[in-house]
C-alpha cells in the first residue's frame, strides 16, 4: 500500500474537459469515495490512475513512484470495473487466480491457492469456486470481480462503481463487507459512485467532482455540515436540501450579500399552528418517519417530520430556520466553516 | 358529480370499443365462405410445402429408392429390377471411390486449415481499427462476391504456364523456368491448385465470420487483463482465442460442408485431373453418374456422401453446442 499523488491531473476528449486539473492526496489505508453525477469525471479519473488513458497534463505518483508513461500492468494498481469484467470461459477459482499467473509475480502454486481460498470465503464465494464464471448471479458476478482485485495486494485498489449494477438488498449487504474488508486489509482505495448513501458510509474522505473539478474533499461529515457550495449541498442529504430566498423564513440572520439560503430537516423548526406563516402540502408516509411537503406562500420545501406528528394537508403550519447554510449570489457558501 | 362522471366514462370506453370494433377486420373465415382459419392457414403455406416436397423430399426418397436397383437413366426402356444392397457393397468395396473419398479429406482439410489460420489472422489485424480498415474489409471481401465459375475461368488464365500471371510471378521470384509451373498440368501440383483457387476466394468469409467473434468481446475484458499484468500473448490466448472459438468453430463448420461437396471449382480448373489426383467425392460421383450412366450406384453413392456429410455435422454441432455453453 502507499500513498497516490494527484497534481494538476487533466484530460479532455475532444472538446470536453472530462478532468480539470484535479489534485488529489490520497494516503496510505485511506477510503476514498470519489461522488458526483454521470459526466463529472469520475470514471476517468480513475482510468488515468489506472493507466487505461493519458493525462494531458499533471503528475501521477503512486508510492513515490512517478507513473508518467508507465503502462496499467507496471502501476501496481487493482481495477474492478462497473460490468463484471470477469473472464467468462474460466472458473470463479481461476478467475480469482488469474492475476496471480502473471510470469511476473513468480508465484508458486500452493500460495496462489492459498490466497485464492482466502478472498473466496472473505467475498463469500469459497461454495462456488468450481463454477463457470457465466453461470453466477449478478451480485455473484461482482464478488468475483472485486475478489479478483483482493487477491492482489497493490498499491491502490480502484473500484467503478462496483455496486450499481446490484439489488438494494445485495448492496447494502456488500456495502458493509467492503468496507470490513478495506480494514481488515489496510487497503488503500479509491472508489467512484453516484450515490451519496455509499459515500456516507464507507469514505474516510468523500471528494465531490462537479464537471471534471474536484469540488470540495474531506469527511462524511465535514462535506455533509459544511458544504463549500451549492453544488456539494445538494449531493448529499435526504429529502434534498430546500433552496429558499432570503427572508422567506424567520429565525435567521442572513450575512450581508446572502443570495440563497440552505435548509435541510435539521435547519428547520416546525410547529403545528393554525395561521402560521406556511401550510402543509402533502405528507409522503415512509414509515418511521414522514416527508413533509410545505408551502410558504409560492415556495415549496421538504422535511422530515415524525409520523406520529398530528397534522393533514391543508393544515397550518409555523416554519422557522434554524442555523441554516447561506450561499452568495455565485453558489459559494457565505458563512465560513463550522468544523476545523 | 360523481355519477356523471362516471357516465362519462362508461360513455367513453362504450365508444372506443365500437370504434376499435370496426377498425378490426372480420376474420378471413367468415368472409371466404365455407373454410376455417386453419384452413386457410394451410392454404398459404401449401405451395411452399408442395415446391419443398417436388424439389428436396422426393428427390431424396426416389434416388433412396433407385439407390436399391439396377437402374440406368440411358436406357429408360430397360427392366429396373431391385438388386438389394449390391451397389452399397459394390462402392465400399471399390478402391477407387475410396481414393476419391480420400482426396476430398485432403482437400477438406488443406482449406480449411489454411482459411482458418489466414482468416482469423486478418480478422485480427482488421480488427486493430487502423486507419482506413473499413477500405481494407470491402477490398478483402470481394473474392467471396464473385461467381465460382467466373473465379474457376480466370484462375485457369492465372495458372496457364505459358501466358499466365501466376507461373510468371512465380518463376520471377523463385527463378524456376515457367514451363516447370504446370499448376493444372501437374500430378504433384494440381491438388495444391484447387486449394489455392479456394482459400483464395473463401478466407474473406471466414475473416468475416471471426471479425464479428472478435468485435463480440468487449473491451473492458482486456483492460482487466491489462491491469492484472496478462501480457498480449496470454491475452490472446486466454481472452481472444476461446472467446472467439465458438465464431471459428462456426465459420470451419460452414467451409467444411461445403468444401465436402465442392464440385464448381475443381470441375473448372481440373475437371478431376490429371489422371483422378483431383478427382473428388463429387467428381466421382458425377463421373458414374453422367458418364458411366450407372444411376443406382452413385444414388447410392449420393447416399453414402449424405449420411457421412449429416454424421459428421452433428457430431460437429455437438462440439461447437458445448464450447458456447461454457
Amino acid at each position: 500500500m502507499a500513498d497516490v499523488i494527484l497534481k494538476g491531473i487533466t484530460k479532455s476528449f475532444g472538446d470536453k474537459r472530462a478532468v480539470d486539473a484535479v489534485d488529489l492526496h490520497i494516503h496510505d489505508g485511506e477510503f476514498v469515495v470519489l461522488l458526483g453525477p454521470t459526466g463529472a469525471g469520475k470514471t476517468t479519473t480513475l482510468r488515468l490512475i489506472a493507466g487505461l488513458e493519458t493525462p494531458d497534463a499533471g503528475t501521477l505518483h503512486i508510492g513515490g513512484r512517478p507513473m508518467q508513461g508507465l503502462a496499467p500492468a507496471s502501476r501496481d494498481v487493482a481495477f474492478v470495473f462497473q460490468q463484471y469484467s470477469l473472464y467468462p470461459h474460466l472458473t470463479v477459482y481461476e478467475n480469482l487466480a488469474f492475476p496471480l499467473r502473471s510470469p511476473a509475480r513468480r508465484m508458486d502454486a500452493a500460495t496462489i491457492d492459498a490466497r485464492v481460498r482466502q478472498v473466496a470465503k472473505m467475498v463469500r464465494i469459497d461454495h462456488k469456486l468450481e463454477n463457470r464464471s457465466t453461470r453466477l448471479s449478478g451480485g455473484e458476478m461482482q464478488r468475483v470481480a472485486i475478489g479478483r482485485a483482493l487477491v492482489r495486494r497493490p498499491s491502490i485498489y480502484l473500484m467503478d462503481e462496483p455496486l450499481s449494477s446490484l439489488d438494494a438488498k445485495l448492496r447494502a449487504e456488500l456495502r458493509l463487507e467492503l468496507k470490513r474488508i478495506q480494514k481488515e486489509l489496510g487497503a488503500t482505495l479509491l472508489y467512484v459512485t453516484h450515490d451519496q448513501i455509499e459515500a456516507m458510509t464507507m469514505a474516510d474522505r468523500i471528494g465531490i467532482l462537479s464537471e471534471g473539478r474536484l469540488v470540495q474533499i474531506g469527511t462524511p461529515r465535514e462535506i455533509y455540515t459544511d458544504p463549500a457550495n451549492l453544488h456539494v449541498a445538494a449531493r448529499l442529504g435526504q429529502p434534498h436540501i430546500n433552496i429558499l430566498p432570503v427572508g422567506l423564513l424567520p429565525g435567521a440572520e442572513a450575512p450581508a450579500g446572502t443570495a440563497k439560503v440552505g435548509a435541510r430537516t435539521e435547519h428547520i423548526a416546525i410547529a403545528r399552528q393554525d395561521g402560521g406563516n406556511a401550510r402543509v402540502d402533502w405528507i409522503e408516509h415512509l414509515g418511521d418517519q414522514n416527508h413533509l411537503h410545505i408551502k410558504v406562500g409560492e415556495h415549496r420545501l421538504v422535511t422530515l417530520a415524525d409520523p406520529d406528528m398530528p397534522v393533514a394537508p391543508g393544515d397550518g403550519i409555523s416554519v422557522a430556520l434554524r442555523n441554516p447554510l447561506y450561499f452568495g449570489q455565485d453558489g459559494n457558501r457565505l458563512d465560513g466553516r463550522r468544523l476545523a | 358529480m360523481n355519477s356523471s362522471h362516471q357516465t362519462f366514462a362508461e360513455k367513453a370506453s362504450r365508444l372506443a370499443t365500437e370504434a376499435a370494433v370496426r377498425a378490426t377486420p372480420e376474420p378471413l373465415a367468415k368472409r371466404v365462405r365455407g373454410f376455417s382459419d386453419r384452413a386457410i392457414a394451410w392454404l398459404f403455406i401449401a405451395p411452399t410445402i408442395a415446391l419443398l416436397l417436388a424439389i428436396n423430399i422426393f428427390p431424396l426418397f426416389w434416388a433412396i429408392y433407385l439407390s436399391f436397383t439396377n437402374y440406368r437413366a440411358n436406357r429408360p426402356n430397360a427392366e429396373v429390377r431391385n438388386i438389394g444392397l449390391s451397389n452399397y457393397s459394390r462402392i465400399l468395396n471399390d478402391p477407387d471411390i475410396w481414393a476419391s473419398m480420400q482426396t476430398t479429406a485432403h482437400f477438406v482439410f488443406w482449406t480449411i486449415l489454411l482459411q482458418t489460420v489466414i482468416g482469423f489472422g486478418l480478422a485480427y489485424l482488421i480488427d486493430r481499427k487502423f486507419r482506413g480498415h473499413a477500405f481494407w474489409t470491402t477490398l478483402i471481401l470481394i473474392p467471396m462476391m464473385l461467381s465460382p465459375a467466373v473465379v474457376g475461368n480466370f484462375w485457369r488464365f492465372l495458372y496457364e504456364p505459358q501466358i499466365g500471371l501466376f507461373a510468371y510471378a512465380v518463376s520471377f521470384l523463385t527463378g524456376i523456368p515457367t514451363s516447370d509451373i504446370q499448376m493444372l498440368g501437374s500430378v504433384q501440383l494440381a491438388p495444391w491448385a484447387i486449394v489455392i483457387v479456394d482459400t483464395w476466394m473463401w478466407t474473406p468469409y471466414v475473416m468475416l465470420i471471426c471479425l464479428a467473434g472478435l468485435r463480440s468481446i468487449p473491451d473492458y475484458i482486456y483492460e482487466a487483463a491489462e491491469v492484472d499484468r496478462a501480457s498480449p500473448w496470454r491475452q490472446f490466448w486466454s481472452i481472444t482465442v476461446p472467446m472467439a472459438l465458438p465464431f471459428i468453430m462456426l465459420a470451419v463448420l460452414f467451409r467444411g460442408i461445403e468444401n465436402f461437396k465442392m464440385f464448381d471449382m475443381v470441375n473448372l480448373l481440373t475437371g478431376g485431373g490429371p489422371g483422378s489426383t483431383t478427382e473428388v467425392a463429387s467428381i466421382a460421383l458425377k463421373r458414374d453418374a453422367f458418364e458411366a450412366w450407372a444411376t443406382g450406384r452413385s444414388s447410392a453413392f449420393a447416399i453414402v456422401l449424405f449420411v457421412a456429410v449429416f454424421g459428421l455435422a452433428n457430431i460437429y454441432v455437438k462440439a461447437l453446442n458445448r464450447v458456447k455453453q461454457r
